[in-house]
């Protein structure tokens, strides 16, 4: 008995197909290179958010193209893994991370990139962190960073720290100028020093030190301007303010005569509109993170953020 | 089986824990999906009455398993069974030209719905079109190995081919078979010594290329077209084709809010194979029915969705009669896919046969679930 007895003709196994397509796959990989050649000498340096694509540019001056991949006004613990910013990062000779689990996202769009040569730097390896829980972690505790608050970015004297890190990194990639890495990291050391200055004599225009935020993001601008951070609006990280934590809050300002709140862009407008209805608090709404990739921008962010918050109340920011 | 793959996984973590604690530990996730649901399904068992469900709970190991690959393995106990759902490999880097390969056991990406598990979607059921068209009973999933590489493209624009060589267990179609079958000629001896050469799988292949493209500084548009075809009988050489084009466009309008539409497009091409006892041969019938799927899903205030459905598809048999599906769902996360409450009603209007009285009953379902989940939460994939 012929099992193989059929009416119709015989047709090619769907096998050959696959081997074939899988072929030619193959050749195409070996006539389309993953980086397209580089026009000019320059490293790409691609970053989670603008402040460390800022910095990186301060560093790296005109040997650098930076580009971040987190917008100044996104919320950088929720990024979407867009193919796009895999093609991207498939073009970067450096990846700047912020660590600390605030940019798991990167991991992913890393590994999309398929690109061979990337050099990966954690931006948080020489910080201090602030806030790093003790005892055990879970997630009765909300949206809590095992290894600290990853916001560290806001205290300039971490950002010298980075750039240290930045021209550590950028000199093993591209030796030959190492030394104008390093020159450009201590220059840039300096204006962080002024900056401090500045700041501390604008912070000490206040009528009071002690603000309310909505999340605990802004504790290193507290820490390194002399700020006082009374409460959050979050009764805990990742959970929306309830109308009791609110009521306990609006006690809390008249209590602590608190002035400001600081919330990000990303965030509801309700608890800030009804604390200022409550207590007259003066609400900054207030990207963490710097405008753009350039040079100048992350100093200059932190500045205007501190002028903010010494203008006349009626300035109330928002971005 | 089952048990000894449990055990095996269990062992091999139990060993690495104190070795290696903190370095080779994967991570661990489970996701669990219990349900309310209510359905006036005459074919159901429980019709017209509340069922409370525990669903399917997922269990995910995942980690690096050196700086070139990744590997995950996701378990999947459901109706008391203890199944891989999806185990592989996947090389990320290291290859030539950017390629990347995956090897194992996996839900094969076909469009855009079928690789992402249930539990992703904010809709109770998966479409009919699906479960209709594609091989497989629940999803298409086979073990195989697939090649991908980035195509160039301008811009940040991504074109992505991919190619998948798999086993083809999931395209077999069985046949009714009688012992008077048997008796009369039919190949398919299964009651005899001998090869049932219809039982065997022969190789199957998937096709697929993706592009995506930002649509402004953060939403954007994902369109691809897919193909496959595998072996539904292997003595009588029949094959199933499918085919299918897809897109998804995802468009903020404020930070917090942005709605996604997306749809797809699928046509069969099947032959099934009969035995004709007189003639003693294989008799091939072709069915290419086609149809598709469309939904939008509002998400907004972070936490918030709602959404609509509609489906259309022609029945993969002679009388290919249209039926149709409309669909609305909406949910609340409380800190994204921690704890998720979702809920579905799905009106399915099946078509009527010619021969039939003209008579067709709509069934309509009722679901509520609470997608909960612990351990790592990975960032969210276009």
């Amino acid at each position: 008995m012929n099992l193989n007895t059929e009416i119709c003709s015989g047709r090619r196994t769907p096998g050959r197909s696959s081997v074939g397509l899988g072929l030619l796959l193959i050749s195409l990989s070996a006539v389309l290179p993953i980086r397209p050649a580089i026009a000019s000498a320059k490293l790409r340096i691609a970053a989670s958010i603008t402040d460390l694509a800022s910095i990186a540019s301060a560093v790296g001056g005109d040997q650098v193209e930076c580009f971040s991949i987190a917008r100044p006004t996104a919320d950088v613990h929720h990024v979407e893994v867009l193919p796009s910013y895999m093609v991207r990062v498939s073009r970067a000779d450096v990846y700047l991370k912020v660590g600390m689990q605030l940019d798991q996202w990167a991991d992913q769009i890393i590994d999309g990139s398929r690109n061979d040569h990337l050099v990966i730097v954690d931006c948080s390896r020489d910080i201090s962190a602030l806030e790093k829980p003790t005892g055990q972690v879970n997630a009765s505790m909300g949206d809590v960073h095992p290894n600290g608050n990853p916001h560290y970015w806001l205290d300039p004297r971490n950002g010298a720290i980075v750039a240290t890190e930045v021209a550590e990194a950028l000199g093993k990639v591209d030796p030959a100028h190492a030394a104008d890495y390093q020159s450009r990291a201590e220059a840039f050391t300096k204006q962080v020093d002024s900056e401090m200055t500045k700041g501390k004599g604008i912070i000490s225009t206040l009528p009071s030190n002690v603000v309310i935020t909505y999340h605990s993001s802004w504790v290193y601008l507290a820490s390194a301007f002399g700020l006082e951070i009374a409460g959050t609006a979050e009764p805990i990280p990742g959970i929306p303010p309830t109308a009791k934590h609110l009521q306990d809050l609006v006690d809390l300002i008249k209590q602590r005569k608190v002035g400001l709140f600081l919330q990000e862009p990303y965030f509801s407008d309700d608890a800030g509109q009804f604390l200022s209805r409550q207590t007259g608090l003066r609400v900054i709404k207030e990207s963490p993170s710097c405008d753009t990739e350039a040079a100048g921008s992350y100093l200059s962010h932190i500045d205007q953020l501190l002028q903010l918050m010494a203008a006349p109340a009626g300035d109330a920011g928002g971005r | 089986m089952r048990c000894t793959l449990l055990c095996s996984l269990v062992t091999v973590l139990i060993v690495a824990g104190p070795l290696h604690a903190g370095v080779v530990n994967p991570d661990i996730s489970v996701v669990g999906q219990p349900s309310l649901g209510f359905t006036d399904d005459s074919q159901v068992p429980d019709a017209k009455r509340v069922r409370l469900d525990v669903g399917e709970t997922e269990m995910m190991f995942d980690s690096y398993l050196n700086p070139y690959a990744r590997g995950i393995f996701i378990l999947s106990l459901a109706d008391g069974q203890l199944d891989l759902e999806e185990g592989y490999f996947t090389i990320l880097r290291g290859l030539p030209g950017g390629l990347n390969l995956k090897g194992g056991k996996y839900r094969v990406g076909f469009g855009k719905l079928n690789s992402a598990h249930p539990h992703a979607n904010p809709f109770a059921e998966p479409f009919h079109v699906l479960r209709t068209y594609l091989p497989g009973d629940e999803s298409f999933n086979e073990t195989g190995l697939s090649l991908s590489e980035r195509l160039p493209a301008p811009g940040d624009m991504s074109l992505t081919a991919t190619v998948d060589w798999l086993q083809g267990d999931t395209f077999r179609r069985e046949r009714a078979v009688t012992e008077a079958s048997i008796a009369a000629g039919d190949p398919r001896d299964t009651y005899a010594s001998g090869p049932d050469r219809s039982g065997e799988t022969r190789p199957a292949v998937v096709g697929r290329i993706s592009g995506f493209t930002m649509v402004g500084e953060r939403s954007g548009l994902e369109f691809g077209v897919s193909a496959t075809q595998g072996t539904n009988n292997v003595a009588a050489k029949a094959l199933t084709r499918v085919y299918g084009a897809d897109v998804k466009a995802k468009l903020w309008n404020s930070a917090q809010s942005y709605l996604v539409l997306q749809g797809e497009l699928l046509k069969l091409d099947r032959e099934d194979a009969f035995w004709d006892s007189g003639t003693k041969v294989y008799v091939k019938n072709k069915v290419s029915p086609m149809g598709g799927y469309v939904f939008a899903d509002y998400n907004f205030a972070t936490r918030y969705n709602a959404g609509a459905s509609f489906e259309s598809y022609q029945s993969d048999n002679a009388d290919k009669v249209w039926n149709k599906a409309v669909g609305l769902f909406a949910g609340f996360a409380l800190m994204e896919e921690t704890t998720a409450i979702r809920a579905d009603w799905s009106h399915f209007m099946p078509g009527t046969p010619a021969e039939s009285d003209g008579h067709t009953k709509a069934v309509n379902t009722f679901t509520i679930r609470v997608i909960y989940s612990m351990g790592p939460h990975k960032a969210h994939q276009f």
